[in-house]
């Protein structure tokens, strides 16, 4: 690429990088901040000495967590729904969409469901009927509850319907040709060709369940069965105003360990950030396969 | 975070929690009571057998299982091996009554335990018993999801909840009952929390030869000697006011007094904002809406430009932080703020001798106006077998009685199943009385042993108060310095009852008022935040001078075209 | 004849299984969505009623729209839509500019490995949860925090700035933008590689400068992504998002950050006003599936493109 280097444009460059590094920084910041005071000392960290890098070293928030049997219980739970929701959903929708990306002149009803669908996207009961469904289904303190409680996932289902429409045709005729089936078409022919788009589905999908907070805390009847968001939050943020007495003050000051909390935040984190950049690379492909076509 | 929320929280929940920290140990005796005179009596006695220990103490011949509903508090933990339903509570409860608690649900206290309770109502899936808020009480009970206890109450509760009950006349079963019917247990506060003293550094004053304040008028004088004088430099502040997280006089719906607000200021000029009230007649206005108030904001605006109220007030994290650090001359607070409110202003300064007097009208006359007795309400699903509701009642009664045996130290209190905390209504008065019979020598701590009483704070009460006390003298005045503050819990407890419950342990009250409503009707559950925050605006802004008093017409105007009329009218109608 | 009898069967045959399967596929998904979908919608019923959990949604007493009357009649749930709208409108219109700005000037970068490793940075808040977040910028700028302690060096007083009426909003505006930006600035980014670099060195050739550059070629070239992205955004305009505000947001602010999510929540369930709750829901449903419809025909129209 052949540009004039002028002088502007040289000086446009130098700033242009600075905000640039400037920008990424302030995006991984708060998982640095939270890394630091994980491991400040709990004073340090109490009284705001740590700003940019750790004060006052110490693994005594991660030696506590070590022993914190309740931390584990809740990182397993979002493991495990992590994975089997994930799996099960990415299977059910890629069975799902499949038809949906048929005209209407090769399955009918696609048109009438595809607007149930939609209409799905878009309303509901609110928070009250899906929980008494919830209850009557015993969908409490179960993981297949956790899986399945948020319904099917409509934005990604369209998603993906979008990708297969997109799909050359004569692929699946040629398939047809050889005398496939549908479903043999779908997992030989169909499914291979989407692993971009599914590589996205799958990051999308496990985010989702594993960032899940709300549905962790209603379906569930106590801690022992919050999954990790659900228990961090009511760790971090429950800290009611008006109800607190004076010895719950107290204790509350004295218990407080600002290192312990991120050193739990971090880890939380941690999931995402050692699956993310492997997926990475196909969400951008992903993204714009499904979404804008052109 | 937590410290972030504590910081700017600490006044407000100081004032509306103390309460329970006073509940929780508190001593009894015989008060003369303060003269009532309530416009809303008409108790709600039940004709029924008079309740025996026998009865209220019964053990089952079978276990019963109670499924209850348990909050939890995210900072008490127990140890390794306990649970919320295999503790030293439950293991009690089971051994002596043959109730088997069990816990279908926990959440952390707040907002996800009330979430629950709304969730169960909601899918009309009510545990056995669980304890709510005055607003799930009459949703449920409203909704026929909850036991009616009318009856069962009166004949299962023991001697020393009908103690309970009886010290505030019939108050805390009407406000657990819904439409005539009692639906609940409930758990009771003293009444002295929403009572606000005037505290006074005395030394101050003896060093500026001043005799110590009964009137509004004397007060103003302290004040302003207090400005010429500076006791404690150019910055001296010589009444404190409300922090950024208070306001100047408590909503009807609170149960305990400001910290730093100015409600004494108010009821020493017939002026009872922010209540609910109820003339003879059984008309209903709101307090807030008197000439009286309108007059005590320019007058307390007054104050304010002449330098006797804290410049900063409103604006400060901590009005308790303020008083620690030794500057300020006065303030208004309840009966625990001397004692275990500002226990720092001790450890800077030893000898900082804070007095508290009742407030009193130019005539000498003592008005007071107090909160809702009731602070949670135990209820009881409508299906639950007549044994559950029996042992729910039981372990009430258990709890009153035996509370203070428990070794808490490792399994804090909050363990107990579905805990109704019970405090007689006059529960620091009587206690103030019966430490000053063992202080000067009339009874012994061996008199108050073995005795129960609904008093249950007592024994270990009258056990410290001499060793506490050592420098007291009859007929004087304690002073700071007959303090022993070697055990510094009890020096706080010691303090907060005999110096900051002195005064209404001792002034006959000559008025009391009270908010003829203490929960939300209809409108106000959508329009009261809203009308709530305008009226802290507009008195924050008369007092500082930053708007005149046409502020506080406008006001009114706008509160009575916002909701306010319907309001009214719903209260009537109550 | 026969022959195309026997080839007439066969595709017939042929397409009775294959529409046999599509309703094989359709199935899983299908109960999927009818029973975890479909079936808590018949709550809204609700919202028509007044309702009480003993009788159930069958025999509770129906209303008409009486909860909707009242529900507007609140000078609260005005309060709470404008919040929602302004909160929710900022977010589009700056979740559309600032990636695009984001985009155009990383578009400008020319070190590969720098602009791989900024994209893969700017990408990550988006998959952090707001739990996560929220604990995490509460304590930036809490009392203590390093806002504050950066702020103090320029003499400013500290604030908690999440506990401010007054910069409420803004602060779940640019916290928010600030967790999207970057994956916003994907799809423009992708649409930037579809320009065709001829153009440029064309225009560099000519003596056209960089800033021209952009105006005439870049901008032009994706300006049909743009606009379809603003067309989407429509379907958004009341929702300004429950789980940031949800976290974030206390007693203090709800002048100005209480939004209808979060409302709802609260007068539904801490309230116990099922019925007003359901009612505002639904209310925020209808207007949403309004604005869809009016966003599919849109962008059918205009840019031809078909959403699903």
């Amino acid at each position: 690429m052949v540009r004039s280097k002028s002088l502007g444009s040289k000086i446009f460059d130098v700033f242009n990088t600075i905000l640039m590094t400037v920008l990424a920084l302030s995006c991984i910041y708060p998982l640095w901040y939270a890394f630091c005071l994980s491991i400040s000392s709990k004073s340090a960290a109490n009284s705001g000495m740590v700003t940019f890098y750790p004060v006052g070293f110490s693994m005594a928030s991660y030696q506590q967590i070590m022993g914190d049997a309740q931390f584990f219980r809740s990182f397993l739970i979002s493991t495990g729904r992590t994975v089997l929701g994930t799996a099960f959903t990415i299977l059910v929708l890629v069975i799902f969409a499949y038809p949906l990306s048929k005209p209407a002149s090769e399955y009918r009803p696609r048109n009438v469901i595809m607007w149930i669908v939609i209409f799905c996207m878009l309303f509901n009961g609110g928070t009250i009927p899906w929980y008494i469904t919830m209850v009557k289904y015993h969908m409490i303190n179960s993981m297949v509850g956790l899986i399945l409680c948020g319904g099917v996932p409509v934005f990604n289902l369209i998603l993906l319907v979008n990708f297969y429409r997109s799909l050359p045709r004569e692929l699946i005729e040629a398939a047809r040709v050889d005398g496939a089936g549908e479903w043999r078409t779908l997992f030989r022919i169909v499914v291979p060709c989407a692993v971009p788009v599914l590589a996205t589905l799958v990051l999308f999908t496990s985010v989702g369940y594993w960032n899940e907070f709300f549905q962790g805390l209603v379906l569930s009847s106590g801690e022992r069965y919050y999954p990790l968001q659900t228990y961090i939050k009511q760790m971090v943020v429950n800290v009611q105003t008006t109800n607190l007495s004076m010895d719950q003050i107290e204790t509350m000051d004295k218990l407080s360990n600002k290192s312990l909390d991120a050193a739990k935040v971090f880890i939380s984190m941690l999931p995402m950030l050692v699956v993310y950049p492997f997926l990475q690379r196909y969400f951008v492909n992903g993204i714009m396969l499904g979404a804008v076509k052109e | 975070m937590r410290k972030r929320i504590v910081s700017a929280l600490l006044t407000c929940a100081l004032t509306i929690s103390m309460l329970s920290g006073c509940g929780s140990d508190t001593a009894p005796a015989e008060s003369t009571p303060p003269e009532e005179q309530e416009s809303d009596s008409g108790s709600t006695q039940a004709v029924t057998a008079e309740p025996s220990d026998e009865v209220a103490f019964q053990k089952f011949p079978e276990v019963v299982e109670v499924h209850v509903g348990q909050g939890v508090s995210t900072t008490d933990s127990l140890p390794a091996g306990l649970s919320v339903d295999n503790n030293q509570y439950t293991d009690y409860l089971l051994e002596k009554y043959n109730i088997k608690v069990v816990v279908d649900w926990t959440a952390a206290n707040g907002n996800d335990y009330n979430q629950k309770v709304a969730l169960c109502i909601a899918s009309n899936t009510l545990p056995d018993a669980m304890v709510v808020n005055r607003e799930y009480l009459v949703k449920a009970a409203k909704s026929g999801q909850l036991y009616d206890l009318t009856d069962l109450f009166q004949q299962m509760q023991s001697p020393q909840v009908k103690e309970v009950m009886d010290s505030t006349d019939g108050e805390a079963i009407r406000e657990s009952s819904v439409d005539g019917r009692q639906y609940a247990i409930p758990a009771t506060e003293v009444e002295t929390g929403s009572i606000q003293t005037v505290s006074v550094r005395q030394d101050w004053l003896d060093e500026c030869g001043l005799e110590a304040p009964k009137t509004l008028a004397d007060i103003e004088n302290i004040a302003k000697v207090f400005m010429e004088k500076k006791p404690a430099g150019e910055d001296t502040i010589a009444i404190a006011g409300p922090d950024k997280n208070t306001s100047l006089y408590p909503s009807f719906q609170d149960t305990g007094a400001t910290t730093g607000g100015f409600e004494a200021v108010f009821s020493a000029r017939d002026a009872y904002p922010g209540l609910f009230l109820k003339d003879e007649s059984g008309n209903v206005s709101y307090g807030t809406d008197t000439a009286a108030v309108r007059e005590t904001l320019e007058f307390l605006a007054d104050w304010y430009a002449k330098g006797y109220i804290d410049p900063e007030m409103g604006t400060r994290d901590s009005t308790v932080e303020l008083i620690n650090s030794g500057k300020v001359g006065m303030f208004f607070g309840a009966w625990w703020v001397p004692g275990y409110g500002i226990g720092d202003a001790y450890r800077n300064e030893p000898d900082a001798n804070w007095q508290s007097y009742p407030v009193l009208t130019d005539d000498g006359k003592y008005n007071v106006r107090t909160g809702s007795v009731t602070s949670g309400y135990c209820v009881i699903r409508k299906d639950a077998s007549e044994d559950v509701a029996k042992a729910v009642i039981i372990m009430a009664n258990a709890l009153l009685r035996d509370e203070n045996t428990f070794d808490v130290s490792e399994q804090p209190l909050n363990f107990w199943p579905i805990r109704t905390l019970m405090a007689p209504a006059d529960e620091c008065e009587y206690t103030y009385h019966e430490l000053y019979n063992i202080l000067d020598g009339k009874t012994t701590p061996e008199d108050y042993q073995g005795i129960t009483s609904a008093y249950k704070l007592l024994a270990s009460d009258v056990a410290v108060v001499k060793e506490t006390v050592p420098g007291y003298e009859s007929g004087r005045q304690l002073s700071v310095s007959d303090f022993s503050m070697d055990n510094f819990g009890n020096f706080q407890r010691m303090y907060s009852l005999l110096v900051g419950d002195r005064p209404y342990s001792t002034t006959p009250v000559d008025k009391k008022v009270k908010s003829c409503i203490f929960s939300q009707t209809p409108t106000m559950e959508s329009k009261w935040a809203n009308l709530l925050s305008m009226e802290k605006e507009m008195t924050m802004k008369v007092v500082t001078g930053k708007s005149d008093i046409s502020a506080y017409d406008e006001f009114i105007e706008n509160w009575m075209a916002e909701g306010g009329e319907t309001i009214l009218q719903e209260v009537a109608e109550y | 004849m026969k022959r195309q009898g026997v080839s007439f069967t066969i595709a017939k045959k042929r397409n009775t299984r294959t529409v046999l399967s599509y309703h094989a596929m359709i199935l899983v998904g299908m109960v999927w969505l009818i029973l975890f979908n479909i079936v808590p919608m018949f709550g809204i019923v609700m919202a028509f009623q007044d309702y009480n959990p003993v009788l159930g949604f069958t025999g509770s007493k129906f209303t008409g729209l009486e909860n909707f009357r009242y529900l507007f009649s609140m000078s609260d749930s005005r309060r709470v839509i404008v919040n929602t709208v302004i909160i929710a409108v900022s977010k589009l219109v700056l979740n559309i500019l600032v990636p695009l700005a984001f985009a155009l000037l990383l578009n400008e970068v020319r070190q590969l490995k720098f602009k791989r490793v900024v994209q893969t940075m700017v990408y990550l808040p988006h998959f952090l949860s707001w739990v996560i977040l929220a604990s995490v910028l509460l304590e930036i700028f809490g009392y203590k925090g390093v806002f504050n302690t950066v702020l103090s060096l320029f003499g400013a007083e500290p604030k908690i700035w999440f506990s401010e009426e007054s910069y409420f909003r803004q602060m779940i505006i640019f916290s928010d933008v600030w967790k999207e930006f970057g994956y916003n600035a994907v799809i423009f980014l992708a649409a930037l590689t579809g320009i065709s670099q001829d153009m440029y060195e064309a225009a560099s050739i000519d003596g056209c400068s960089r800033w021209k550059a952009v105006w005439y070629i870049t901008l032009p070239g994706i300006a049909s992504t743009i606009v379809v992205v603003a067309i989407l955004g429509l379907g958004n305009v009341l929702n300004a998002g429950f789980d940031q505000v949800f976290n974030l947001y206390s007693p203090l602010v709800y002048s100005t950050g209480d939004i209808l999510d979060t409302w709802v929540y609260r007068i539904g369930l801490l309230n116990v006003q099922f019925s007003l709750a359901t009612a505002a829901g639904l209310f925020k449903s209808a207007i949403s599936f309004v604005l869809i419809v009016i966003s599919y025909i849109v962008a059918y129209k205009a840019a031809d493109y078909k959403i699903f």
